[in-house]
């Protein structure tokens, strides 16, 4: 057990320490970051911002109490975030073993005595802390933004929101994950890894469809539980779906250098 | 130390090695020699544990690679053949990471990365990102990260590939320097590198291993039987009785010169001696055919250099199974036309003094003399 996480801590260490090295990473970083908060300031400050709207029901003699804008804005906020990071994810997780591949260090990883398991899921631990970097100053600057806010901001619909976004984050990393070690090229796997992107959004909206099939699909859908978290609606169905598809990417992920070490030729 | 045992690796419907086993004592450097694609990498992949072969058994101190390959992984230090570098982590950085993989206990993490980065030069470069490295320092880490854990068996693959001389000379010693602590195979296709580094060799080709033996016991074997050449100013037919004449002469052959025009008259001939009576035979010979009064232009002693068993080896039929192989090459196996010769008549003395000095290394004598 001390050497599992050992070696779970020394994979993870390294894989951080790729990111926080890798001049892409912080480009990656910088455009979410811009886009992020170009997204913070629209929702609120645009001509048809939230603010904005609230001033004109208040001029209308509708009582700002009954609209929740920090709610709203959450909301909002992170759907979008989410659909950003759809974009962002696939390029996080492209490298994660392409590069491992193409630089011979899998060989060196392969030899050693650690289980695919262990690099694996320190691989995603350390993916899923940069992606946790990443989101950790818009979030400040959206506990700054609603710091004196009326009504007062929901700090429990933020934490499962961005706990949510998280676990949707992980989802697509531990599939994207997957991805990265069936080819050598980052740039296949980046490629093929916002189709799968794609695809979450194509059952996304098929879940939104009336009917037995829509209601059995959106159960699976990441994108719909994805949206309840954002609501405040904390349900462990939700959970453990996340929870399902990081093991799946694990699992995949093992078995597939497995049999890429058992059929290479 | 590493016991192979018939082993095998198919991969689809093609065998990559056949039935391959040696063994490797403790302390001793084994050169595994072939052609590419011969199988060598495979068969260290398979010892590694990097891949599964598909019959037949590997053992490593004792432990089997496959079954315990947890406990193997440990106790080997692997260098693959395109070294397994991550390019963005430091010297010290990247070592200090593969010693923790390989299971290193933080109490003894510092000293070994120290004694890995001293044993490798690499003192003054280990601050450094693995990226601004040349190919020779890079090549070091390699061999470095293979050394860290201290691990009693080391593999390297090809580790003297796209090095500059004078790098390959360095590597060449640090490998020395590795052995009787460590146990060592090493892979490689080039000559010289296993018969200056390894105590034994083992040729394989065509997946299959075909022979197993000290670089000197090889080449001994496949020249039991000496030969010279001979370039002699007379008739042919003259020169021949004369040569079969000398005792110890079992079989003398002309040689058509290609390429190379012979003065008027001269010949060339290639004397094939029994074993054993090697050594005598060239005065004898010389006496002789001087006596004789024919001019004696050349006599040089040919034998086979490594590389001259190695290719006679490798070139057979691939029906010819292990004994064949060796048996078949003996008759050739002097024909490589080494020499250096005096040649005072002739225009190409000059050039065949650089031949002379290039070829030394493999000329065992020359004896001389002129009518």
């Amino acid at each position: 057990m001390k050497t599992f996480f050992g070696n779970l801590l020394a994979i993870y260490r390294r894989e951080l320490q790729s990111y926080f090295t890798s001049p892409f990473a912080y480009v990656i970083a910088a455009v979410f970051w811009l886009i992020g908060g170009l997204f913070l300031v629209t929702i609120l400050l645009s001509p048809n911002g939230l603010i904005a709207q609230v001033s004109i029901a208040d001029q209308q003699g509708i009582s700002a109490q009954s609209y929740d804008v920090p709610y709203e804005f959450l909301k909002i906020y992170l759907n979008l975030l989410g659909s950003l990071a759809m974009f962002v994810l696939p390029m996080l997780s492209m490298g994660l073993y392409a590069e491992e591949r193409k630089q011979g260090t899998l060989e060196l990883l392969a030899t050693s005595p650690l289980t695919n398991w262990v690099v694996a899921l320190g691989k995603l631990l350390g993916v899923v802390t940069f992606f946790s970097a990443m989101l950790l100053p818009l979030m400040i600057c959206e506990l700054v933004a609603f710091s004196s806010s009326q009504p007062v901001f929901p700090q429990a619909v933020f934490w499962l929101g961005h706990a949510g976004l998280m676990l949707l984050a992980a989802s697509v990393l531990a599939l994207g994950m997957f991805i990265s070690s069936l080819s050598e090229s980052t740039v296949l796997a980046a490629v093929m890894t916002f189709g799968l992107v794609l695809l979450l959004w194509v059952v996304d909206a098929i879940s939104s469809l009336p009917g037995p099939v829509g209601e059995a699909i959106g159960h699976l859908s990441l994108l719909t539980h994805f949206t309840d978290f954002t609501q405040g609606i904390f349900d462990t169905s939700g959970l453990i779906l996340f929870l399902s598809y990081i093991i799946l990417g694990l699992f995949l992920t093992a078995q597939s250098i497995d049999t890429l070490r058992f059929q290479r030729s | 130390m590493i016991e192979v045992d018939q082993l095998s690796k198919v991969y689809g419907s093609t065998a990559a090695i056949k039935a391959v086993s040696f063994r490797v004592e403790p302390g001793e450097i084994l050169g595994f020699l072939g052609p590419n694609g011969a199988g060598k990498t495979t068969t260290m992949r398979i010892l590694t544990g990097y891949l599964p072969a598909t019959s037949g058994t590997a053992r490593i101190a004792g432990k089997d690679v496959h079954t315990d390959s947890m406990a193997v992984r440990q106790s080997i230090g692997y260098l693959p053949e395109t070294p397994p570098l991550y390019r963005e982590m430091t010297v010290e950085g990247f070592l200090s990471f593969v010693a923790r993989i390989k299971g290193v206990s933080a109490g003894d993490r510092a000293m070994k990365v120290a004694s890995a980065i001293e044993r490798c030069n690499l003192k003054e470069k280990r601050k450094l990102i693995i990226r601004k490295l040349s190919k020779g320092f890079r090549q070091r880490v390699g061999i470095a990260q293979a050394i860290v854990h201290n691990p009693p068996v080391i593999v390297l693959d090809e580790p003297t590939v796209g090095l500059d001389p004078r790098q390959i000379i360095e590597v060449r010693n640090l490998i020395k320097s590795l052995a009787g602590e460590h146990t060592i195979i090493l892979s490689t296709h080039i000559l010289p590198e296993v018969s200056m580094t390894c105590d034994r060799i083992a040729i394989i080709n065509r997946g299959e291993i075909i022979a197993t033996d000290s670089p000197e016991h090889l080449v001994e074997r496949l020249t039991g039987q000496g030969g010279y050449q001979i370039e002699l100013h007379g008739e042919e037919a003259f020169c021949i009785a004369v040569l079969r004449s000398v005792p110890g002469v079992v079989k003398v052959e002309v040689i058509s010169a290609e390429g190379e025009s012979l003065a008027e008259g001269h010949r060339r001939f290639q004397v094939t001696t029994g074993a054993g009576v090697d050594e005598a035979v060239g005065s004898a010979i010389a006496a002789t055919v001087v006596n004789q009064g024919i001019g004696l232009f050349e006599l040089s002693r040919s034998r086979a250099s490594l590389e001259d068993v190695f290719i006679n080896l490798t070139m057979q039929e691939p029906e010819a199974s292990a004994s064949d192989a060796i048996a078949n090459v003996i008759p050739d196996s002097a024909t490589g036309p080494i020499e250096t010769t005096d040649a005072a008549t002739e225009p190409k003395e000059a050039i065949d003094a650089e031949e002379a000095e290039i070829e030394s290394e493999e000329t065992e004598e020359t004896e001389e003399a002129s009518s």
